[in-house]
């Protein structure tokens, strides 16, 4: 498991196949339940007073500001920013990503040099790198898109390598004994066996990116959906930082989904 | 020998039976989908004595073992131990299961204390009555150590003693020596046959090997082919003290071959069965 | 092939992978001291290790060490106290784990650190926001992991606890617990990494604690050298951290 990894789909590895449609509606039901449940005790909670002034706002209050939001230009300016730092630390830290794997998984001696640095260096509290990065490349976007892209450097190119090492053994030599040229090896023979490693290391990196971007507007920046939670925080407009953070959580796990049905993995 | 007479020399010689399989039944499914796995099965085993079931793959044996030993609720008929009708696993049955059943974050003799600890044996107590079986397995100084640095055939005997320290009335045993490899599977038969010697240890063996049944057993039960029925059951007169030196005696191949001859005709049912499934292909 | 070669076969790569490490810096000082990079904004790397130094003594490196830590083991121990009986929830009741295991795992995914704002509303500039934080961040790890080990226990070693008429909780202490703990510690292992990261972010994000509020405060006095040597100074006790974690993990493996 790769040091920063994700869990594999324990529902998958969990006979869930076997559910049938009976099983299916009471599973359903459940959650709707727990859903619901839950719901009731919020809002329940939110009118009791018990807790300091806003910090359980009104369902309804959230819902409102979620509009707000929603509808507001501001947001989609901020989300415009936030958006444009991700794709490019992605972009960068990928293409790095994917060359430094390859690399570090097609030769093994290289590969026992240096890959040790970028297995343990990944599992670390990189946003503390911030600082410097504002050092090198100033306050504005250019220093999130610089964390962003170390970030998820690290995940891409250990998925690469790994991806690179697990190619079967056997197509290469296959692949050799027909004399393929370097070139028709690269193309015919790796592109097609590292497409899901590849693939499902850039899904990864895209949630670390986010969350890098994200947190790293937190703490210092005049732009982005990070800057504007914070704006909101100190406005102390509770509902619409539950609000923000809603919206947030639900871009992120429908970029997830997406980019795990184009690329072929899954979560 | 026929089930019928078997019972007369039972009522003859004036003892009870220990364990009595009454016209066991059990069904998986319901409908057209369902699977008869035992269609009504009776035989008894004597205090002291070592009985084997034995059947082709796919008889029912392990279903019998599971029934037995409790693990199975749902049945028709009875299992009685002691003339009580069993009502889950019995405390007075011993169960040693064919796969790979140590502990394996436990070393040796933690292993087989195990019963003893959840009876709540002091300390000392179990320490010496685990050596004891240890001992009697054939594994005296591997007390320390983990099952990982064990054979096979080294953790089946763990196993074996793990379910002897409680002192079981009755010895359950569903083919623990299937992963065994041949020689391994005759020396341990060798050492179970002396245990129950030693230890008049009324024994019940499921197995599908021929040889082993009969260098082991007083008596045989012959299962017959899914569904599975008694087909017979053959007293084993080979004399006692025994070792496996008995295998390359005349009445044991005699033995062999008789049995085989019943058992032959079940397995065929059986190969044909996997056959017709195999070309069948799709799901049925 | 005779030993020592073997291991010196093997030496090489390590060699070759720190020598470049060093060798890095060892330019970098150079091309700083002739002036082709920038040194107000890349400090010269003895003068970084000069400031380790006076970091250590100056800083109250300890205090700083004891305050993470503090945060740190308090999370750990919350993630397993909560975690482990979750997940053994989820594995006792098919139709709890076949509802809610979804949401479990998409909360491993989530990116739920950025809720920090709302527990410093809740709690203030605060250790205990630090530690809710990153109690909830290392939670969904462990909880996947324990209901994954538990259901993947082999049946024979649950049928020999039946067969002796095990209760359910010796059912669970002694059998289902020791069998599935090489599967949960792995979860633990992952659950700890994202706690330490998220302690000493949230610590660096709020300008609080212990190591993150070193380097923050490093950082805003424009102390350059002190901020790369505190920055590595905390990498290096992560990385430590991480491989103690891994060495357990191996350690409990063979428990096969």
């Amino acid at each position: 498991m790769a040091a920063t990894g994700q869990v594999k789909n324990p529902t998958a590895t969990m006979g869930w196949a076997r559910t049938g449609r009976s099983s299916m509606r009471s599973t359903n039901m459940i959650r709707a339940g727990i859903f619901f449940g839950m719901a009731i005790c919020w809002e329940a909670l939110s009118r009791s007073g018990l807790l300091f002034r806003d910090v359980v706002p009104s369902l309804f209050s959230i819902w409102a500001s979620i509009w707000k939001l929603v509808s507001s230009p501001v947001f989609y300016a901020n989300l415009q920013v936030t958006a444009w730092e991700i794709f490019a630390s992605l972009a960068i830290g990928s293409g790095l990503g994917i060359a430094v794997g390859i690399i570090l998984g097609a030769n093994r001696f290289l590969g026992a040099a240096y890959e040790p640095y970028v297995y343990y260096l990944a599992p670390t509290p990189r946003i503390i790198f911030f600082p410097v990065m504002i050092m090198w490349f100033g306050v504005g976007v250019a220093s999130k898109i610089a964390l962003g892209a170390l970030s998820c450097f690290f995940t891409v190119a250990l998925s690469t390598a790994g991806g690179m090492r697990e190619v079967d053994k056997v197509l290469i030599r296959v692949g050799r004994s027909f004399r393929a040229t370097p070139w028709q090896m690269a193309t015919k023979i790796y592109l097609p066996a590292m497409r899901a490693p590849v693939l499902n290391g850039i899904r990864l990196g895209f949630g670390t990116a986010t969350v890098t971007c994200l947190l790293a507007e937190t703490k210092l920046s005049n732009q982005g959906l990070g800057y504007m939670i914070m704006q909101i925080y100190a406005r102390f407009d509770m509902p619409s930082l539950y609000g923000l953070l809603i919206i947030v959580f639900i871009i992120a796990g429908v970029g997830n989904l997406i980019l795990g049905k184009v690329t072929g993995t899954s979560a | 020998m026929t089930l019928a007479t078997s019972a007369a020399v039972d009522a003859a010689s004036g003892k009870q039976p220990q364990l009595v399989i009454d016209n066991v039944f059990k069904q998986f499914g319901e409908g057209p989908g369902s699977v008869v796995a035992i269609d009504h099965m009776s035989f008894n085993v004597m205090p002291g004595e070592f009985v084997s079931v034995i059947g082709p793959s796919g008889c029912g044996k392990s279903t019998l073992f599971n029934i037995i030993g409790g693990l199975l609720d749902e049945y028709s008929g009875d299992v009685l131990i002691e003339r009580e009708r069993i009502a889950g696993p019995h405390k007075a049955v011993g169960m040693v299961f064919q796969e790979e059943s140590t502990f394996p974050w436990r070393n040796v003799i933690d292993n087989v204390a195990f019963p003893l600890e959840l009876l709540g044996v002091n300390k000392s107590e179990r320490l010496d009555r685990a050596h004891h079986f240890i001992d009697l397995v054939g594994l005296k100084g591997f007390e320390k150590l983990m099952p990982s640095a064990l054979s096979g055939g080294m953790r089946q005997r763990v196993s074996i003693a793990r379910t002897l320290v409680s002192k079981p009335q009755i010895l359950l045993m569903d083919e623990p020596f299937a992963a065994l490899d041949e020689q391994t599977r005759l020396l341990l038969g060798d050492k179970i046959t002396q245990i129950q010697q030693d230890l008049n240890q009324t024994t019940l063996l499921i197995t599908h090997n021929l040889t082993e049944a009969v260098q082991l057993s007083d008596r045989i039960v012959v299962m017959t082919y899914r569904p599975g029925k008694v087909k017979r059951i053959v007293d084993i007169k080979l004399p006692r003290p025994r070792t496996s030196d008995v295998v390359s005696s005349d009445a044991f191949g005699h033995y062999v071959a008789e049995i085989w001859a019943d058992l032959r005709e079940e397995a065929t049912r059986g190969m044909a069965d996997s056959e017709s499934a195999q070309r069948g292909g799709s799901r049925g | 092939m005779a030993s020592p070669s073997l291991a010196q076969h093997r030496a090489i790569p390590i060699i070759l992978g720190a020598s470049t490490v060093i060798g890095v810096f060892v330019v970098l000082e150079v091309l700083l001291r002739i002036g082709v990079v920038n040194k107000y904004v890349v400090p010269l790397p003895s003068q970084v290790l000069l400031a380790l130094e006076r970091i250590i003594v100056e800083e109250n490196i300890f205090g700083r060490m004891r305050e993470t830590a503090y945060e740190m083991v308090v999370s750990c121990v919350m993630v397993i106290i909560l975690g482990v009986p979750i997940g053994s929830l989820l594995y006792r009741w098919r139709s709890l784990r076949q509802a809610v295991l979804d949401w479990v795992a998409a909360m491993a995914a989530a990116p739920l650190v950025l809720a920090f704002p709302l527990f410093l509303v809740m709690f203030g500039r605060s250790p205990t926001t630090v530690i809710v934080m990153s109690v909830i961040t290392g939670l969904a790890p462990i909880i996947i992991k324990t209901t994954e080990g538990l259901l993947g226990v082999r049946p024979v070693l649950i049928n020999v606890g039946r067969s002796l008429k095990l209760t359910d909780w010796q059912m669970f202490h002694m059998i289902l617990l020791p069998a599935a703990l090489p599967t949960i510690f792995s979860g633990i292992r992952l659950s700890w990494t994202f706690v330490l990261i998220s302690v000493v972010g949230i610590e660096f994000l709020i300008n609080l604690g212990g190591l993150g509020q070193l380097i923050n405060d490093l950082s805003e006095r424009y102390d350059l050298p002190g901020t790369y040597g505190a920055i590595g100074f905390v990498i290096l006790v992560s990385v430590a951290f991480f491989m103690i974690l891994e060495r357990v993990e191996t350690w409990l493996r063979p428990a096969k």
